[in-house]
């Protein structure tokens, strides 16, 4: 990342708000929210719910900073918070039966139909195909074809190891592209 | 396309698994260009990578308000960390916030001619109030004896205003000034 004028980079962010400033950490914020927000979106197909664990995120990591062994690790660290408290989101909603994230994202993504609309149709059958996916294969692929995370990384935040995380994300990519067969 | 779930990797009715077909997708060889199964499938795989392309590309915002109300979180947070006992022989807790206490201690340092309160931190360890004070120090009008007025003043404060009895001072003279 480029440091220019007042944009700092994050591990310079990171250590300054290890130290309490808050100011600092507000950068850090508006630098990640976004990405946080739409994995926890895609993972719960529930804009109340990813608002909920992406602030729950922010503040986890805040209070947490101290333990952080390298300022550097931020950013995974903070994919990975996000990452185990949306499976801890679906682990709780299983008791609701049959709720089943399609039906959470009912009222299109993140709630607004006239983004819905603008949504194209390999988009929306994507969305369905996701909702079909385990919890687990379903994070696994979201973090590494969309977000760009590392299979070690991966591996760590679901505690399994880097060759699991591979495997599933074969299973999803396959089971993903059978949903997405062009004559169905 | 037709698959045979269950087993470590997908494999396609001729053989070939998904992942190979993945990794292929743009130079298939001669049997993924023939074969009717091969075909299917990197076509929905093609599609598959268009659409997580799509995805990818897509910034839908997180709500109004939601870095606001993070830092609200945040703030909050810091205030309920920074509380500090304060003696008491009542049954219910008193407590300081520890940059109330600083401003308290600034203040005293302050009193003393030639001298202004910079940095100052204040924590509790078993032994009651440490306090770190950094002070600048007028150049022209300075002598040694005002340090000794600061830190009475800072331990005066401390016990009769806040209520800490025993308080160690760490004081710095960090710069200078000229009035």
């Amino acid at each position: 990342m480029t440091v220019t004028g007042t944009q700092l980079d994050d591990v310079t962010l990171v250590a300054r708000a290890r130290d309490g400033d808050a100011h600092s950490y507000e950068q850090l914020v508006t630098r990640y929210e976004g990405p946080i927000y739409r994995l926890a979106l895609r993972m719960l197909a529930n804009a109340a719910d990813a608002e909920d664990v992406t602030q729950e995120a922010f503040l986890a990591a805040w209070r947490q900073l101290g333990q952080l062994q390298e300022d550097a690790a931020f950013v995974g660290w903070l994919y990975r918070s996000a990452t185990n408290r949306c499976l801890n989101v679906i682990r709780s909603r299983k008791p609701l039966a049959d709720s089943t994230p399609e039906e959470h994202a009912a009222s299109g993504p993140d709630g607004k139909p006239e983004q819905q609309a603008e949504t194209s149709a390999q988009l929306a059958a994507l969305s369905t195909a996701m909702g079909r996916l385990t919890p687990e294969k379903r994070a696994c692929w979201l973090l590494r074809e969309v977000h760009g995370r590392s299979y070690d990384e991966i591996a760590t935040t679901l505690g399994v190891s880097a060759t699991t995380v591979r495997g599933r994300i074969a299973r999803a990519r396959a089971e993903l592209a059978e949903v997405m067969s062009p004559w169905r | 396309m037709a698959l045979s779930p269950g087993t470590d990797t997908y494999r396609l009715p001729c053989g070939r698994n998904v992942e190979r077909l993945w990794e292929d997708l743009d130079a298939p060889d001669e049997h993924g260009t023939s074969c009717p199964h091969c075909q299917a499938s990197r076509a929905s795989l093609q599609l598959l990578r268009q659409a997580t392309g799509e995805l990818v590309a897509d910034e839908a915002e997180p709500p109004a308000g939601l870095t606001a109300r993070i830092m609200a979180a945040v703030r909050a947070d810091i205030r309920r960390r920074d509380l500090l006992e304060l003696p008491t022989t009542e049954p219910g807790a008193a407590r300081i916030s520890a940059q109330a206490a600083a401003t308290i201690l600034r203040f005293a340092a302050d009193t003393v001619e030639g001298v202004r309160a910079r940095h100052c931190r204040v924590d509790l360890d078993a032994t009651g109030a440490v306090v770190e004070l950094n002070i600048a120090v007028d150049s022209r009008t300075f002598t040694h004896p005002a340090l000794e007025q600061v830190r009475q003043r800072v331990e005066t404060a401390a016990s009769r205003r806040i209520g800490w009895p025993t308080v160690t001072l760490h004081l710095t003279m960090t710069d200078v000034f000229e009035a």
